[in-house]
């Protein structure tokens, strides 16, 4: 994937129902929340992300 | 059954780590820190709550909720997102308690299948079927559908094979599954499980238990779980003849499924015959068709569109949609970006944060507030889900009895069937009708609720 398209579904109301408004295309607005994200990611990513996994162990449940 | 209940009832994921990712507490620990303000509410680590869901600490230290009996999907949906919700509040309050006491701890909750030494838990769906007909033929008619579901409704995420290497799969749950039928569910993982305690009427109905699912975050993902296996049910109730599609090997073909992303391997059938996985979900969404009313169209067409997803590769619409397909993108893109593989603990990582619940951390919660992955239900109709349970069902009644004794300060002790107060001499109400939402036995509870006791804030 080399592009990132920001397409922001309709997703009003409780239902999908069959009509839906498709945004398309990057908006400033949606590119920066985007970056930001993917900044927050690496900061996740980037803190103990081995030690982190290797925590989370449990019995198995049902 | 045109008009059916279901439940879904989800074990969580616990971790608790310092802040360099060592672990800080056990699971037991950390759960019992966890569900301290319910034990001091109602004594248990095991109660109901005002709006009819259940919520307890399962096997193995999971935190679990199992939804209120819903008739409609996007309600249960609500009420699967709701108790979601609950279970962070709980979290934040304990991460604040620990804090408080200079403890370098803070509880995750995952809302997935898997924790990092391969044990699973689950995501289990609740339907009622109805009783009579041949009870006999539903899992050769369901099974097949239940193997291959998972193309349109599976978490998505990586696994390890023997060689070191990693590959996306739609479900990582499918390498769990051990069995195809069974009455048990710790000792083995069946795919479906037959329990006659169908929480209401048993001359009229059967609950049937279906464990192959995977917890999903996107709520269209858990709608079509729901709303997709209940059209099936209606069609193997209908008694109509139908094709021959059971599989030679349920198990086999369940983790064959998984890996194959373009669904176009073929799957033996017991007959010889075979078939690929999308050949098979097209088939029962062919089958089901005439028996959808108006307004399940959309079940059709959102089932349709996620089978071609993965039959054109076209992931437009599933990649903000379809728990899998949203998964895969971010996986690919993180990935490309940071220069690593599907088998890098990083992207376990990532997998880990996607089903993390917090609304603010969590990871998918910050891709729908990013527009990647969509929101479908109105936060105003969630929120609701957590104080009010669905009024179509007897959940309604139950949420009643619990809410009112709650504001009143009276003792209570509900389950899905029954509903007493806790005084000498005091009988329990029952009520079998799963869509009974009106009972002069348990109007007459209310009445004497609201006459006794002393007035308490409504905690959860």
């Amino acid at each position: 994937m080399s592009q990132q398209t920001f397409s922001s579904s309709g997703g009003t109301g409780d239902d999908e129902q069959g009509e839906e408004t498709v945004v398309g295309g990057q908006t400033f607005a949606s590119a920066q929340a985007a970056d930001s994200l993917l900044d927050e990611i690496d900061e996740v990513l980037e803190s103990n992300a081995e030690t982190f996994v290797r925590s989370f162990v449990q019995k198995g449940g049902q | 059954m045109k008009r059916r209940v279901g439940g879904l009832e989800t074990e969580y994921g616990l971790v608790c780590v310092r802040a360099d990712g060592t672990r800080a507490l056990e699971p037991e620990a950390a759960a019992r820190e966890l569900f301290r303000p319910v034990v001091a509410l109602g004594r248990s680590s095991n109660v109901f709550l005002g709006n009819a869901a259940r919520l307890y600490l399962d096997v193995g230290s999971h935190p679990e909720i199992a939804t209120a009996e819903c008739d409609d999907w996007w309600d249960l949906v609500a009420q699967d997102r709701a108790g979601e919700r609950i279970l962070a509040d709980l979290v934040s309050t304990a991460n604040a308690h620990l804090a408080e006491q200079g403890e370098d701890a803070r509880i995750h909750l995952l809302k997935n299948n898997v924790d990092s030494a391969g044990n699973a838990f689950g995501s289990h769906e609740n339907f009622l079927v109805d009783r009579r007909g041949e009870f006999t033929r539903l899992p050769g008619v369901l099974l097949p559908f239940l193997v291959t579901r998972q193309i349109m409704t599976g978490a998505g995420g990586v696994v390890r094979e023997g060689d070191g290497g990693a590959r996306f799969v739609f479900s990582r749950r499918s390498d769990h599954m051990w069995e195809s039928v069974s009455s048990a569910t710790t000792r083995t993982r069946p795919i479906i499980n037959t329990r006659d305690e169908p929480h209401g009427d048993a001359t009229r109905y059967r609950r049937l238990h279906v464990i192959v699912g995977d917890s999903t975050m996107s709520e269209t993902s858990t709608w079509l779980r729901f709303a997709t296996t209940d059209l099936v049910l209606r069609l193997i109730e209908s008694g109509q003849v139908l094709p021959e599609l059971k599989l030679a090997d349920d198990i086999a073909a369940i983790r064959a499924v998984a890996r194959d992303l373009r669904g176009s391997q073929p799957v033996e059938l017991e007959s010889g015959a075979a078939l690929s996985s999308l050949e098979i979900q097209q088939r029962y969404l062919d089958l089901v068709t005439p028996l959808a009313d108006e307004g399940e169209q959309i079940v059709l067409e959102t089932w349709q569109r996620s089978l071609d997803a993965v039959r054109t590769g076209d992931r437009s619409w599933a990649r903000t949609r379809l728990d899998w397909a949203i998964k895969e993108s971010l996986f690919e893109e993180v990935g490309a970006r940071r220069g690593i593989d599907l088998a890098s603990p990083q992207i376990e990582r990532l997998d880990l944060a996607y089903h993390d619940i917090d609304p603010e951390r969590g990871l998918f919660s910050r891709l729908q507030q990013a527009g990647r992955a969509q929101r479908t239900l109105e936060d105003a109709r969630i929120e609701a889900a957590r104080t009010t349970a669905p009024t179509t069902t007897r959940a309604h009644l139950r949420g009643q009895v619990v809410t009112e004794a709650i504001a009143h300060g009276v003792d209570h002790v509900v389950d899905w069937t029954t509903m007493r107060l806790v005084r000498p001499g005091a009988m329990p109400v029952t009520v079998l009708d799963p869509f009974a939402t009106q009972s002069d036995e348990v109007d007459a509870l209310l009445a004497q609720i609201r006459a006794g006791g002393t007035p308490r804030p409504d905690p959860v």
